[in-house]
């Protein structure tokens, strides 16, 4: 189905000289048949996105860039062709469906590739009843894009790339901003797709554990140029972004390794393990209070009347669908948020009648575009304003960043990073602030494990400095690591508030992975098994 | 949600042709830069307001209205301010408003005045000024808020698609830059800044890049699916089409200057500009039907748009056949 031999991308300047020695991808070779699931991974940053806009053309169509070798797909060689001519072999999804969507209803953005093809409406007809059940979109069609949560808009981001008949489907981490309903959702359909429908999936993902019960192979993006591709079990000798199911394999010394949760289940019975219990920080006094507090944005209620205390030397994850009111929840503690009614105070004073210099000594905050708040013109311009404005001593911000998303150029334009390197330079930034209190809203999109375990580690020890922490996410596995303390909002109301050890523990909706497989109580972390 | 089904009667944005609000905006605009009677300005901006807030809808781009206002205010307060402060000295038997004159000496014998009486006429010739331009402003503006600049790429021909596109996600900026603009000065804000540092870049970098990318990323989605793909056409059919088009363009351009500074022969000028529209439709009928895009459903012609239609070519006859009397 597809096939590459010697491909090789890199990128190049607009004087055309290329940007590094080593090119972006080196050399890759590799098939692909018709209706595998493939999982494509590997480090914060090393290329995946490139590699799956290399196979249509995207790359280096939109990114600019030179590309040789062969790109074998159905027996035509596609090198260096625009992406439009891919289009009715190969679909794309992207990690922000909103952002991609060219239509206002459901039917109209399904239909559009085929239009652009010029499929007959009768064949148009026909393709969209095959679809749409199968993406269990059918009920939707007349529905305007926006009131759709985001796992539907992603399914029908995936109906409109197949809408033509494609039988490849690219996916560029098309889980990463959906909750985790939405995303096994997504999961599911892909799963259907490839292995009854004959498509051929290519899924970068980061979330691993999600989906390496799933796939046939993975491809790992080494980021030093070079990509493998073979079994699930043979990938993660680097365990920079293995998932806990391979750790806790490689950990016990499994042989073969399992990649699906039920096998891994047999083999933990088989023996005998000693288990730790996890360590809780007790928590020291009350820092943020909320008093009924209750926003609404017209006439929608986003948090009905809440009632919270937050307190320090403690970590607070924050979980829920999405649209259940995390983020208005965490704007409002901020103190620019909407407040219709009730109040948010904190030991250090009101932070919503507070001038922005004082705020910003109580409360450190990253935002879900964690972007908009890089404004310089290289890397290194960023991290010595960060120094400077927190005023530590120079390379705090450098070395902070350095731990989370490893060695990187600092002569990099910031956004010519990946969106995790981007995250992490912000936390790099917001975090040497030593603020007394850190919120932060979906800080793991994009990070791979060893980048996970970096920032934990780091919030731990920002923790035991008695600072207050909060940690709106979906990512169960980071929250496994990382919290204390775990808040359940569904519909803007706090319906679960409890341990961590319990609500992630096995049989629970929110269950961890390593929970899942060893079904152990209060076992959730791979830290918590003594090998 | 009760207010949005109380408004469905046939003028609003989703049951109408954007193509048709499109023409009205321009048809308006035609009109104001026509008209030279204050009260006619006045009562197109009060018309196009009351139009934009009774039919449109919750869209991101109905939102932009309230910005095309600001300005319309603007220009019209600056445009009397300006006729104040720099007053052209009238006689001061027929003053209206009577405020005292200020002489500077720039030096080299030459003089400044500033403000002095104000004559009625004169005050009224600033005032339809500004809102000449400020019916201007509020005709696009309501084309831009009440039409849906995606619904536009559908009603356009195949031939000019990739300009409908380019134009329609031209359109999509504003609205765009206004929403990263507000999250953005909301991000900065948890950000901070040392001393050395510039604060408009904080705000106008982002908000430029984000645009740029998101706008990058809509076309780089239209490209993935096909968008840019041409019909197989031969070397002849493409130059005979850009040739006819080129035509078209030279005539209807030739017969609106000729109608503009020639007054005495309009019928041939009139002739010229029906010749280079009919030279048009050819151009984007032969291109239509080679390209190979089919319209699963297309955008429907209803009551509300041949209102609309018919409103607004009768107000730019009036308008013209105004302006040629006077």
């Amino acid at each position: 189905m597809i096939e590459l031999r010697d491909l090789t991308f890199s990128y190049t300047l607009p004087d055309g000289s290329l940007v590094s020695e080593t090119p972006q991808l080196n050399r890759v070779n590799f098939k692909i048949n018709k209706g595998e699931f493939v999982l494509v991974c590997g480090p914060t940053g090393s290329g995946k996105s490139t590699f799956l806009r290399t196979l249509n053309g995207l790359a280096p169509s939109f990114t600019g860039g030179v590309i040789r070798g062969e790109l074998i797909i159905d027996d035509l060689n596609l090198i260096g062709s625009e992406p439009h001519e891919f289009a009715h072999l190969v679909g794309y999804v992207n990690q922000q469906p909103e952002g991609a969507f060219v239509a206002d209803t459901v039917i109209d953005e399904i239909v559009y590739g085929a239009e652009q093809l010029g499929l007959s409406i009768p064949a148009i007809k026909q393709s969209i009843d095959e679809i749409a059940p199968l993406l269990d979109i059918a009920e939707l069609l007349e529905r305007p894009l926006d009131t759709l949560s985001g796992g539907q808009q992603q399914r029908v981001a995936i109906a409109a790339a197949l809408i033509a008949g494609q039988k490849i489907l690219l996916l560029d981490e098309p889980t990463s901003a959906l909750d985790h309903e939405g995303a096994n959702e997504v999961l599911r359909v892909l799963r259907n797709l490839a292995h009854d429908r004959d498509v051929t999936v290519l899924l970068a993902e980061h979330r691993i554990s999600r989906v390496i019960g799933a796939v046939d192979s993975v491809l790992v993006v080494h980021g030093d140029g070079s990509v493998t591709k073979g079994a699930p079990q043979s990938q993660f000798n680097d365990n920079r972004f293995a998932p806990p199911i391979i750790e806790l394999g490689l950990k016990l010394g499994w042989n073969p390794l399992p990649t699906n949760n039920s096998d891994a289940t047999k083999l933990w019975q088989s023996a005998k393990h000693s288990i730790e219990a996890k360590k809780l920080a007790p928590a020291s006094k009350e820092v943020v209070t909320l008093q009924d507090l209750k926003v609404s944005f017209g006439n929608v209620t986003a948090l009905e009347e809440t009632n919270l205390s937050l307190f320090g030397n403690q970590i607070t994850a924050l979980m829920g669908e999405n649209g259940s009111g995390k983020t208005t929840l965490c704007w409002a503690i901020q103190g620019t948020g909407t407040i219709t009614s009730g109040k948010v105070t904190t030991s250090f004073g009101d932070t919503s009648s507070m001038a922005a210099e004082n705020r910003l000594d109580v409360l450190a905050m990253v935002p879900q575009r964690a972007a908009d708040l890089l404004f310089l013109n290289s890397l290194s311009a960023e991290l010595t304003e960060s120094d400077r404005f927190a005023n530590v001593k120079s390379g705090s911000t450098a070395s902070l960043f350095q731990k989370l998303a490893g060695r990187i150029d600092t002569a990099i334009h910031p956004r010519d990073l990946s969106a995790g390197q981007q995250l992490a330079l912000v936390l790099a930034i917001q975090l040497v602030k030593d603020a007394k209190v850190l919120i932060l809203d979906e800080p793991t999109r994009g990070l791979d494990y060893a980048a996970k375990r970096a920032l934990a580690k780091q919030l731990n020890s920002i923790r035991a400095t008695d600072r207050t922490v909060l940690i709106a996410t979906h990512d169960i596995e980071f929250v496994a690591m990382v919290a204390d303390r775990v808040l359940v909002l569904e519909k803007g109301r706090l319906v679960q508030d409890g341990l961590p050890t319990v609500l992630l523990s096995a049989g629970n909706p929110l269950a961890s992975q390593i929970a899942e497989i060893t079904r152990e109580p209060a076992l959730i972390t791979i830290e918590q098994v003594l090998s | 949600m009760s207010v949005t089904s109380q408004k469905a009667h046939l003028l609003r944005a989703n049951k109408t042709n954007p193509a048709s609000w499109w023409i009205a905006g321009i048809s308006l605009s035609l009109v104001s830069s026509l008209t030279g009677n204050l009260m006619v300005l006045i009562s197109i901006c009060i018309g196009t307001m009351l139009t934009v807030f009774l039919a449109r809808d919750e869209s991101p781009w109905a939102k932009s209205i309230g910005f095309y206002l600001k300005l319309a205010a603007v220009v019209v307060s600056l445009r009397v301010v300006f006729r104040i402060i720099f007053n052209l000295g009238t006689a001061t038997s027929e003053a209206f408003l009577l405020l005292p004159s200020l002489e500077f000496d720039v030096g080299f014998g030459n003089t400044i005045h500033l403000f002095g009486p104000m004559s009625e006429l004169s005050l009224v010739a600033a005032f339809t000024d500004g809102f000449r331009l400020a019916a201007i402003i509020l005709s696009v503006g309501m084309a831009n808020s009440l039409a849906n600049p995606r619904k536009i790429l559908k009603a356009t021909p195949g031939a000019l698609y990739e300009i409908a596109t380019a134009i329609s996600i031209a359109i999509n900026l504003a609205p765009q830059l206004i929403s990263s603009l507000n999250r953005v000065r909301r991000a900065r804000s948890l950000r901070g800044r040392s001393k050395g540092i510039k604060s408009l870049a904080g705000i106008v970098i982002p908000v430029l890049e984000d645009t740029i990318e998101q706008s990058m990323a809509l076309a780089a989605s239209m490209s993935a699916r096909g968008f840019g793909r041409r019909g197989k056409r031969t070397a002849l059919q493409i130059l005979i089409a850009r040739l006819l088009g080129f035509l078209a363009v030279c005539l209807c351009v030739t017969g609106v200057v000729l109608l503009l500074i020639s007054p005495d022969q309009q019928f041939i000028d009139l002739a010229i500009v029906f010749l280079g529209l009919v030279a048009a439709g050819f151009t984007i009928r032969i291109s239509s039907t080679k390209a190979t895009r089919t319209r699963y459903r297309s955008e429907p012609w209803r009551l509300g748009d041949l209102v609309v239609f018919a409103v607004s070519i009768t107000l730019l006859l009036l308008a013209f056949g105004g302006a040629f009397a006077a």
